[in-house]
This record gives C-alpha cells, structure tokens and sequence, in this order.
C-alpha cells in the first residue's frame, strides 16, 4: 500500500529544499524572467545601432545610358526603383564619368583616391573580361567543327581568363561590375521611336547590345549587393518598357495579359499563430525537459553525492513513495519551468511589439497572445510531456554517481529532444495517425496544429486522445523505470570502481552463467540494430550497381547474406561466448509432438488474420518506401526460381531471426524471472528490428506468438518451423497469377483483390478460433510449469540465485 | 530484539568477481544491552547493518528486528530501529529542526506529541541553539547531533550505529559515547560497530569480533579474555585475526 502522506511530505520537502537552492532557482525562475527581457533590449539596441556598410558597384560606359528614364542620380542608384527607397543608400555607384567639381573637394581628397583607385581596378576586370567574352565566342563558333585539338586549346584559355577574372575581382573592392555597351541609350531611342511609329524592327533589339553585369555568388557582400542591382534593373526595365508602350499608345498593362489579382485573408491574429506555432511547441519541449533536467540530478545523484539518500532509506517511507515524492517534484519544476519561460517570451514579444509599433520589428510578425483554447491545450499536453522527461531523469539520475555523471547521463536525453523539435518545426510535417502515438513528436506536431489553426483546430482533437493516450502511456512506462531502478542495490549503493575494458570483459567471460544476462540480451539487440544500419547503404549500393536483370537475384544474396552475417553471427557468437550453454541458450532440444504440430498449423491460421489486421490498419502507417517495395516486389517475381525466394524470405529469416530473437535475445530477457516480460520485450525488438513500421507492427504481434511457442515448448524448432511456413505463405501469396478466379466454394473464403489474394470473414472467424485454442493450448501447457520449477530450483542451488537477485532487487 | 541467523550477503565485484561480504553470520542481541561489532574496515560491519536496517537485502540466512523480518516486513522494521552511520547524512539546506521535524513526520508520530518531543529531544541533546541553523552551516559535531535526534526521534525500541564516532574529535565523541551509554539505560537494544577498542572495552557488553564476512569470536570481553587466556583486548583481536589468516593460509594449500 501506498501511502500518499509520505509522498506528500517527501514532496513538499523536496520542494522547500530546491527553492531553498540557488542554482534551481537561476535556472526555473530567474532565467527565463530575465532572459526574454533582456533579449529584447538586446533586439531593440540592435536595430537601433545596426546600420549596413554601403556596397561599391562601378558602371563603366555610364555615359551611353539613357537620360530618360534615369537609372543613377549622383553616386546612388534613383531610390524609385527599389521596393524599399531608403535601400538606395546601401548601394555606392561608382561611374566612369567625371564628376562634377565641389566646391568644398578639398575635403573628398581621400574619397576621391579610394574612386580612382577602384576604376582602375574596374578596367583592369574590364579587359580581361572582354578577352573571356571574346573566347567564349569562338568556343561556340568552333563547338560544331568537332576539332579536338583546338578545342581542348581553347577551353585551357577560357579557364585560364576565368580564373583571372575571379581573382582580380577577388582582390578588387568591387561587389558588382556593369559594364554598359557603347550606344545603348541611342539603339533604345531608335527601337522605341521605330515602335512608336508601328514601323517593324528587323533585328532582336535585347540581343545585340546587352549590359554586363559581374558578381561572385560564393561572396556574401557581392551577392547581396547584386540583388539589389538586379531589382534595380528589373524595375528599370519595366519603366523603359512602359515608356515604349505609351509613346506606341498601347496598353501599359500588355507585357501582363492575365494579371491575376489576389487576396491574402491572414489576419494579425493568424499570423501571430504562425509564429506561435513554430516557437510554442519547440521551446515548450525544450524547457519541459531543461526543466526536469538540473532538479532531477539534484533529487537523484545529488542524494548519492551528499550523502543523504542512506537517511531516506531507513525512513519508514517505501521506495516507491520516495520514488514518487521525488517523481512529483521534478514534475512541478519541469512544467513551472516551460509555462514560465513561454509567459515571459510571451509577454516581452507583445511588449516589444508595442514599443516599435509598425517599426522595423514589425516584420517579425505580430507576437500578440495565442487564444484561450490553445492555452488550455498547451497546459494539458504540457502534463504528460512534462512527466515523460521528469521520469526519465529521475531514472538516469538515481543511476547516476554524483552531479557530475548524471550530467552526463542527461545530456544525449536533451541532445535526442532537441533533435525531436527541430524535426516537428518543419512546416512539411504535420500530425498524423502514426505520428501522434510516437513519444514528444506526437505532442509536438499536435500543439503546432493547434497554435496555427484556430478554425480547423476541430479536425486535430481527433488527434488530441491518442496523443494524450500514449504520452501517460510512455511517462508511466518511464515512471516504472525510475521506480525499477531506486530498487536495485547495485544502483543506489554503486561504488567509484576503477573501469577498464579488459576488467570489464575478463569479468564477463568469468560470471559466465548457462544462459545470457538481461545486459546482454539487450546488447546483442544494439549490435543487430547497429549493423543492419551500418550495412545498409552498402547493400542499397549493391543493389544499385546490378543490372536490372540480375537485381531480384543479387537481391535475394544480399538478403541471406544479410540474415547470417547481422542477425545470426552476433547471436551466436555472444552465446558461445558469454554462455556455458549455448543449447539451453538456443533452446536447442527436441519439442514435443504436441508443438511440433502447433508449429505447424498456427502460420496457416496467423497469417490471413495478421494480413488483413495490416491491411485494414492501412491508413495509419505512412507510404512504403521505394526500396521496400522493390524488395517486396522481387519476392512475387515469377523469373525467379521458386526454391531460391523461399531460401531468401523464408529459410533463412526462421533460422537466423529466431536464433537471435527467440534463442539468445528470449533467453537473456527471460533471466529476471518475469517470462511475460521477456516475451513482451523480445516481441519488441524483433519488431523494431524489421525497421519499417508496417512490418514493426506485423512482427511484434508474431513475435508473442513466437515467444509463447518458444518458452512452453523450451525448444527453438516449433519456431523456426512456424516462422518458415509464415514468410513462405507470403511468398506463395504473391505467386498467384492476378487472373486466378477463387470457385469450388472457394469463393466464400477468399477473393482476389487489386493487391493480391484477400481473406474473407468466413475464413477469418475460422482462422480466429483456432489461433485462439492453439495459443491457448501452448500456454496451458504443463511443460512451463515444469520448466519453471526446474530453472527456480537450479538457481537456488547455483550461484545465479545471488546475482540474480542482485540483479533485480 | 535482535536475532540474525546465518545471515550471508554476496554481490557482484568488476575486479574480483562474485564476493562474499557476509559469509553466514548468526547472533543475538537483548534489550538493554549493547552488541559490539569489532572489526577492520572492510570486513562486513556496515553489510550486515545495512541489511538488519533493510536497506540492503540478504542473499541468505534470516533476522528479525524487534519481531520483525527484515525480508519479508521491511516497513515494519524500519519504523522500529532508529539507524545512524556516517552515511546518513544531513540535508543541507534545511535547519536542524525542520530535518528532525521532518522524519519524525515519516515515523508517523502524532503532530502534538512529536513538538513535545522534538523539544525534549533538542534540551537534552543541548542542540536549543542551532535549532534555526542550515545543515551546510553546522560543524561536523552540530551534525552528528542532529543524525542522533533524528536517530531517536521516534523512541525506537532497537537502535544501530555504524562507527559513529569516526571522523570527530575527542569532545564530541565521547559525548557521542555518552549518549549511547544513557539510551542503553533506557532499556534500548543497541547494536554498534566499530574498529576501535577502546570504545569496545569501555561500552560493549558483548562483542563479535569480525574479519572477512565472518564472526571470529562472540561473548563479553571477561568472557573472551579467559576463553583466549589473554587480557589484552588489542592483543586477543590481532591473535584472533592472524589465526584466521593462518587457517585460510592452510586451506589454500
């Protein structure tokens, strides 16, 4: 029984003790009221101080533009033809004309140098910019002569000048260089008074004279500059254009026949949304878990540290309460932490607001208040998420020695977070029915939906009960976890040994016990996973480089190479390794009959069930990938001979996965005792191990039928044998000829679908039954009891017994 | 109040294996008595009072506390032994008073009776004036005052001390001592471990001398003394643990 008085008191202490300590209270109150604030200073004291640095952009032929209309006015470009007129200013025009003498031009001594220094440098570019033009002419005259030796000549003297180009206008103080062709402003008259008069053109007007304009897109400066230059030209263009149109009295409007008007109906409120959305959800979660972090190492490892958690023990108080009470704290901080940090960033963005009223700040967006709802939903989701990363520090806290090593340990926690939110603020992902089940995702993606759409917040609260669901789902899993780990001595009692990895292994190889440890199970489910990631890209690069031909059978090599090099070899060789017995590992003894039968029949009657389960789940998993596909598709492929698919897709996954998944996997799970546990956990990895979450999902439902056969049958074979004729019955699936039509009274069960052969529900309730008597018969079997007993007994007697319940209590 | 039967504790060691840190120890301790664990450092006196406080659990053998069994009710042994060690710590940001306070709440002591209590607890104990002071402010005296109150703030009818005296000075371990000597009076059953003989010979009514998870001698110190013809209570340990090491010595051979 649990008592809520001892949580309560454990609680309240806790908390008294963390508002008592000066780093809690920096980093849950002090900091974010501060920081926002002061970040807004910052900002303002920014804009305010923040002046860019004009660029230099050099117009030679300057005096062959056209007076009317005027594109420069002194040493600026005319302000009308930038969107924004005060961005002229950030543009310095320098021209090859001389200017005008100031009365005053003592003072621009300096300045007049720095102009003539840069047409120097402007001329220099110039000339050699003229010689590349000049061979790039002759390298499209000569392209079709197909003379080789020229042209290989020719291109060594183009990248020569490139080259020269790049560097002397690296060198130059120059960020955009126009060179105007000679007589421009004259051929613009004459083509605009011959289209005045209606009178035909006979040649292309934009081809024979063009403007030149250099700049370097790798150089920031230049192309910011350029940019600009490039608007200018745009709307210069467009004025010169409506120049012509007038004096011909056509339309203004001609160059855009269609012109569509459009009209944007954001209002303030949804843009504010926007912006809310994309920064709500991420620093919600990322001060939820900076929240949990600090007060959690110092409930847990600070304990360890100052010496106290031996005090706590001896209390009356249960583990658990402590637990709890501990759980609770961090709990509070965590979310007083995230709502305080989002109201200070709230209230300092609508402050800032104000103070700059349509200033420059206004581009931001507006940072007014997200609504009522969306507030409620915050806090609500805010709960779960909260109690998620609180348990999972609390856990890898306790674990840890002192402050410093819990640091550590919390550290991949917020790094994989942070990776999390940075993934949901892509405007691409949205949430959906797989998403919302996965951990912080779910919540992330839901708050985002909500904050950007006030209007159609109603089709999202579909979304709302899952996400809700799974999130109390995976805190109390974490919460299990923490509790798990304030139970186990080894944990709170751990002591500064010396670690090496030589220790560590000869350790290993001399507490070898018949079966794995729990550790090792795991471990050896890393390895798998490590693998298969490692060799993934080799193996889609194999598969790539075949032919088309031979891609199914290079395919299906890869595959069996893959089973027996990732899945069975790490399995075996832990097992022989770190075992005495590497049979009762593997679990390689004769079944009974009974089993053997059992093998046989459950596929036949698993598979149409867990076939159409998928299918009908359809909807909630995202689209298979391409690759998949292929692979799936090469498993029908009627070239291939029958023989060779089942070895790929079926022989070799029973021997190997159930090797590693039933065999050492199963058995070092199975080793604290709790057979469900191991069963429920070998099931996940397995499943997780097929990577793709259709066939995740589809192999952990398998992989408790599989371990259910595995621990009452204590044999592999039932398995194996189950496992082959499961993965051969897909094969077969996919061989019937799509023209086959079900008849004999075969029609009542099955149909013939655009994917394949279907099951119909006579067949599915039949099916059903009998999986039901089956499993059911599996797990009445005697011979678990049996075996239970037999292992209990054995452990009592050997030494596994002590470190068994170190192990777990 | 205090009954151990072959108790044994081994675990897991990265450098040397499985180790046995108990190896089945059985004794008896009386109310009114106190019980003297007497052994090196290292030797299993903080193991096995780790596991009659149920803090730790045993890997073999059985005790009870006052009636209760450490494996089976370990709630109801906690809130019957009062346990002090030096590490039971202090927290450090609380006041002696709220520290005490505070775990007489988890003893579930009525809220009336337990101010009684804390008072009388403080005036004897002379702590009246560091009642309002931080645990990071105390010396380590002021501490090990505050570990005893709350040692016996709910008047525990066992009580165990793992070398309390280690780390302080002269002064307050002698009143450390003291204190120990007047709850035995009370009619408390204490059991105290410790490495120096001096304390043994001045406090203990009986003894255990301990080495290497194993109990190596038990009875009063006269008792002792003529079963081992010597009086000296340094000289009999050392006798007592170079005799051990001799038999292991033959055993390996």
């Amino acid at each position: 029984m649990i008592q809520w008085k001892n949580i309560k008191l454990i609680l309240l202490r806790e908390l008294k003790d963390q508002m008592r300590d000066r780093r809690t209270l920096f980093m849950v109150a002090v900091l974010p009221l501060l920081l926002y604030p002061a970040m807004g200073i910052g900002m303002v004291q920014m804009t305010v101080l923040f002046s860019e640095q004009p660029r230099n952009v050099v117009v030679l032929g300057a005096s062959d533009l056209p007076k009317h209309p005027q594109l420069l006015e002194g040493d600026h470009f005319v302000s009308n033809w930038f969107r924004i007129p005060s961005d002229a200013e950030k543009l310095r025009v320098i021209t090859d004309i001389e200017p005008v003498k100031k009365a005053d031009a003592a003072a621009d001594v300096s300045e007049d140098a720095q102009q003539k220094e840069i047409l120097e440098q402007a001329h220099k570019l110039e000339v050699v910019l003229r010689k590349h033009q000049e061979l790039l002419k002759q390298w499209k005259q000569i392209e079709d002569q197909e003379d080789l030796q020229q042209e290989n000549l020719l291109a060594r003297e183009i990248t020569e000048t490139n080259e020269r180009l790049s560097k002397l206008f690296a060198e130059s103080r120059i960020q955009v260089l126009i060179l105007i062709p000679k007589g421009l402003s004259k051929e613009i008259e004459l083509v605009s008074a011959k289209l005045a008069r209606h009178e035909p053109i006979d040649f292309d007007p934009a081809d024979s004279l063009r403007p030149l304009i250099l700049e370097n897109s790798a150089d920031e400066k230049s192309m910011i500059a350029y940019r600009r230059v490039e608007e200018v030209m745009r709307s210069w263009e467009k004025a010169i254009l409506r120049d012509r149109l007038s004096r011909a009295n056509l339309p203004e409007s001609l160059p855009t026949p269609i012109n569509p008007d459009s009209i944007d109906l954001a209002q303030d409120e949804q843009l504010a949304a926007n912006l809310w959305s994309k920064l709500f959800p991420a620093l919600l979660i990322i001060m939820a878990a900076t929240g949990a972090f600090y007060p959690a190492i110092d409930l847990g490892a600070g304990e360890k540290e100052r010496g106290t958690m031996e005090t706590l023990l001896i209390s009356p108080a249960k583990r658990t309460e402590i637990v709890l009470g501990k759980f609770l704290t961090v709990l509070i901080f965590s979310i007083s932490t995230a709502l305080l940090n989002l109201a200070s960033m709230g209230f300092t963005g609508r402050h800032m607001v104000n103070l700059a009223g349509s200033g420059a700040l206004s581009k931001i967006g507006d940072l007014s208040f997200p609504s009522y709802s969306a507030l409620f939903w915050i806090v609500v989701l805010l709960i779960p998420l909260s109690a998620l990363f609180s348990a999972l520090c609390l856990a890898l806290a306790t674990f840890a020695r002192s402050s410093k090593e819990g640091q550590y340990y919390l550290t991949p926690l917020l790094m994989v977070t942070i990776g999390l939110t940075v993934f949901c603020l892509s405007p691409a992902v949205e949430i959906n029915a797989f998403y919302s089940l996965m951990p912080v995702v779910g919540v992330a993606l839901l708050l985002k939906g909500m904050l950007l759409s006030s209007v159609n917040a109603g089709i999202l609260y579909v979304y709302a009960i899952p996400v809700l669901v799974t999130s109390v789902g995976y805190s109390l899993l974490a919460l299990w976890w923490a509790i798990d780990q304030f139970q186990r001595e080894d944990v709170l009692f751990r002591e500064a040994e010396r670690f090496e990895v030589g220790l560590w292994l000869r350790h290993l190889m001399r507490t070898k016990d018949a079966l794995p440890s729990f550790a090792e199970a795991g471990f050896c489910f890393v390895i798998i996973m490590l693998l298969q990631f490692g060799v993934m890209n080799t193996m889609s690069q194999a598969i790539q480089m075949a032919t088309d031909a031979e891609r199914p059978l290079r395919m299906m090599q890869l595959l069996m190479i893959q089973q027996l090099a990732i899945i069975a070899t790490p399995a075996l060789m832990m097992g022989i390794m770190l075992t005495t017995s590497v049979r009762k590992t593997f679990r390689l003894y004769l079944p009974s009959l009974g089993f053997l039968g059992v093998g046989l029949l459950l596929p036949f009657v698993l598979h149409p069930l867990s076939l159409e389960l998928a299918s009908s789940l359809d909807w909630f998993f995202p689209a298979l990938p391409a690759g998949t596909v292929a692979v799936l598709k090469s498993m029908s492929d009627p070239n291939q001979p029958i023989w060779l698919i089942l070895m790929a897709f079926a022989f070799a996954p029973a021997v190997c996965e159930e090797l590693a998944f039933r065999g050492f996997i199963l058995s070092g799970f199975g080793r604290r005792g709790r057979a469900w546990l191991a069963i429920i956990l070998s099931s996940v990895t397995f499943g997780a191990m097929h990577m793709i979450p259709q066939q995740v999902f589809n192999a952990t439902l398998l992989g408790l039928a599989l371990g259910l056969m595995a621990v009452h049958s204590r044999s592999l074979f039932p398995g194996v044998i189950f496992h082959f004729i499961y993965n051969s019955l897909s094969v077969l699936r996919g061989r019937i000829p799509e023209t086959w039509v079900p008849e004999n009274g075969l029609q009542h069960f099955v149909t013939m679908g655009p994917d394949g052969l279907r099951y119909s529900w006579p067949l599915l309730v039949i099916s059903a039954v009998v999986a039901i008597v089956l499993l059911r018969w599996v797990v009445l079997q005697s011979n678990s009891r049996a075996d239970q007993k037999s292992t209990s007994v054995e452990s009592l007697t050997s030494s596994a017994f002590d470190r068994r319940l170190t192990d777990t209590k | 109040m205090i009954h151990v039967d072959q108790l044994s504790k081994s675990f897991d060691d990265l450098r040397r294996g499985s180790i046995v840190a108990l190896d089945s120890v059985s004794f008896d301790v009386e109310a009114g008595e106190i019980f003297g664990l007497l052994g090196p450092n290292g030797a299993g006196k903080t193991t096995c009072l780790r596991m009659l406080s149920t803090v730790l659990q045993p890997t073999g053998g059985k005790a009870t506390v006052a009636g209760y069994d450490v494996l089976t009710q370990p709630q109801d042994v906690r809130t019957h032994i009062g346990f002090m060690s030096c590490n039971t710590g202090i927290y450090d940001r609380m006041t002696a008073w709220e520290m005490v306070e505070y775990f007489g709440r988890l003893y579930d002591i009525e809220e009336n009776e337990l101010q009684q209590r804390l008072d009388r607890i403080f005036t004897t104990l002379q702590m009246q004036d560091i009642r309002d002071m931080l645990g990071s402010k105390m010396s380590t005296g002021m501490k090990q005052k505050v570990s005893i109150a709350r040692t016996i703030i709910h008047d525990p009818p066992v009580l165990i001390f793992d070398e309390p005296t280690t780390g302080l000075d002269v002064l307050v371990a002698r009143a450390v001592l003291k204190t120990i000597e007047a709850l035995r009076d009370e009619g408390k059953c204490i059991i105290f471990s410790t490495h120096i003989m001096r304390e043994v010979e001045k406090l203990c009514d009986r003894v255990a001398v301990i080495y290497k998870g194993k109990i190596l001698a038990i009875g009063s110190i006269p008792e002792l003394e003529e079963q081992y013809h010597e009086s000296d209570m340094e000289e009999l340990f050392f006798s007592l643990i170079q005799q051990h090491e001799d038999q292991l010595a033959m055993k390996a051979q």
